[in-house]
């Protein structure tokens, strides 16, 4: 069976700007990737190459084994090869954002069933069914009729959560997903986002939060400088770092 | 002659010919308006287009239309468009008479062209106002680039465009008022002709701002609960 994902010699640079380095990555079935890394490392614009929010300058994507086609423009930067087959892929990779990114037209119902409606083509009454047990399982159904902007933070993520979740994906990616909250709106989230761990979903959870990374992660991924200096089961990253980089980074981590 | 019999709705009174203006007033500054909307969809999509040339070319007319006078893009059009229709006509279709463009038309487009460029700003602002987050939501749901465009970004354009539309629709309102200069019935040219015949210009005048006024009135209060439809959702400070 095919890896959940894998990412092949990935390079992005922006301008003269080399952010990813030849990155390579593999997530099978129900893995929960952390990737941690001080600012600037990279590790956001990696998760964004994969759902092609960012085009990578060369490198492969596969999902489920399927190669995300690219192709060259007129200027011969790359680009992506077949619209209708990113379109299909990226439901299949939702992602959950720092800033959570709702639609603030929309009500956190209609959030939720947007997607399933009017991209997947599921009938509205059956979508909505399935959104409201999405916003049971997140906590929030008192709220499915309010606008976004009426909630707070930690709501508003698990609402995100809810949203990611509708399209029915593969795989979940978080971007520094509690990177916004206050602080104590991030265990509510983070307490949604193990729920789905212990579903056996893949995730790739690019995050700052190492207790989550330490208990969750079935791997940790350390970036730096675009590359991937270290990698391994939370154990081996926060009990025996190799590398003095990731001894550093760690240091500086866990003390607060 | 007191000023109920004025403005009477009679063979001898100016009521109904004033009615009449105010109707064609209207009827010019909706035509004027959603012409002027197309065009500054266009200009806005030239001015934010990669294309260095497209670019130039929706900056040329927004530059142009807002740096002269109204009047005078009133004029140039009026004397110009038939012209140009007629020279067009002889080349492409061999056609030599003489013809005349309907003037209800050629007014509503002159005052279109002025409209459209100060929508195209308004537009072109909204744009750019809605925050990249919203797309790049839409584009990891999978979402295609039209259903991205009319689900997401035009009902949030039209929220942020909504209140300098507003702004837009009282010029383009007021703006009719020049086109009196093509002999097109409007409130203005009746008054005109009323004030002119009665040797009573102030009645007229005043009759005429208040027509205006009830016109820009009832449109704003209009305009107030569009806006407030568009707003849901939206946080007030």
């Amino acid at each position: 069976m095919a890896n959940a994902l894998e990412i092949k010699h990935l390079v992005k640079s922006f301008g003269d700007l080399e952010v990813i380095k030849d990155v390579s990555l593999t997530a099978d079935q129900g893995d929960v990737i952390c990737i941690i890394g001080s600012s600037g490392s990279g590790k956001s614009t990696l998760l964004r190459c994969i759902n092609l929010l960012e085009t990578p300058n060369s490198g492969e994507v596969l999902v489920n084994g399927e190669l995300i086609k690219m192709s060259l423009d007129k200027k011969g930067q790359p680009q992506p090869g077949d619209h209708l087959q990113v379109d299909r892929i990226r439901t299949k990779l939702a992602m959950v954002f720092q800033d959570f990114n709702l639609w603030s037209h929309m009500t956190v119902l209609q959030n939720v069933i947007e997607a399933p409606v009017h991209v997947q083509k599921i009938n509205k009454i059956e979508a909505t069914k399935c959104g409201l047990e999405l916003l049971t399982k997140v906590g929030i159904t008192e709220k499915a009729d309010d606008y976004p902007s009426s909630l707070s933070g930690g709501q508003q993520q698990r609402v995100a959560i809810a949203r990611a979740l509708a399209v029915n994906p593969d795989i979940l990616l978080f971007d520094e997903p509690t990177s916004s909250l206050d602080p104590e709106l991030v265990g509510e989230v983070l307490k949604v986002m193990k729920s789905l761990a212990g579903e056996g979903r893949t995730m790739i959870v690019v995050t700052h939060e190492m207790g989550f990374a330490r208990e969750v992660a079935s791997k940790v991924v350390f970036l730096h400088n675009g590359r991937i200096e270290e990698q391994g089961a939370p154990s081996e990253i926060f009990n025996s770092p190799k590398s003095e980089r990731l001894k550093q980074f760690l240091a500086s981590n866990l003390e607060g | 002659m007191d000023i109920l019999a004025l403005l009477a709705f009679d063979d001898t009174g100016w009521g109904d010919e004033m009615l009449m203006g105010m109707v064609i007033t209207l009827l010019v500054s909706v035509s004027a308006m959603a012409i002027g909307l197309v065009f500054s969809v266009f200009a806005t999509m030239s001015k934010l287009s990669n294309n260095v040339f497209s670019r130039v070319l929706g900056n040329t007319y927004t530059t142009v239309v807002r740096g002269i006078p109204e009047l005078l893009v009133i004029y140039l059009f009026f004397f110009g468009f038939n012209n140009a229709l007629m020279a067009a006509a002889k080349s492409l279709f061999n056609y030599h008479e003489y013809f005349e463009f309907p003037v209800f038309l050629t007014a509503a487009i002159a005052v279109g062209i002025i409209s459209g460029a100060y929508s195209t700003e308004v537009i072109r602002g909204s744009f750019l106002a809605v925050p990249k987050g919203q797309i790049e939501a839409a584009k990891s749901v999978g979402m295609s680039k039209f259903q991205i465009f009319h689900r997401i970004l035009v009902p949030q354009v039209m929220r942020y465009a909504l209140p300098g539309l507003g702004n837009v629709w009282q010029l383009t309102l007021k703006d009719t008022a020049l086109i009196s200069v093509m002999a097109i019935a409007e409130i203005m040219r009746t008054a005109q002709i009323a004030a002119g015949n009665t040797k009573e210009p102030f009645v007229f005048y005043i009759f005429a701002a208040i027509l205006y006024l009830t016109l820009t009135t009832v449109s704003t209060h209009a305009l107030n609960s569009a806006e407030n439809w568009a707003n849901k959702g939206v946080r007030r400070a």
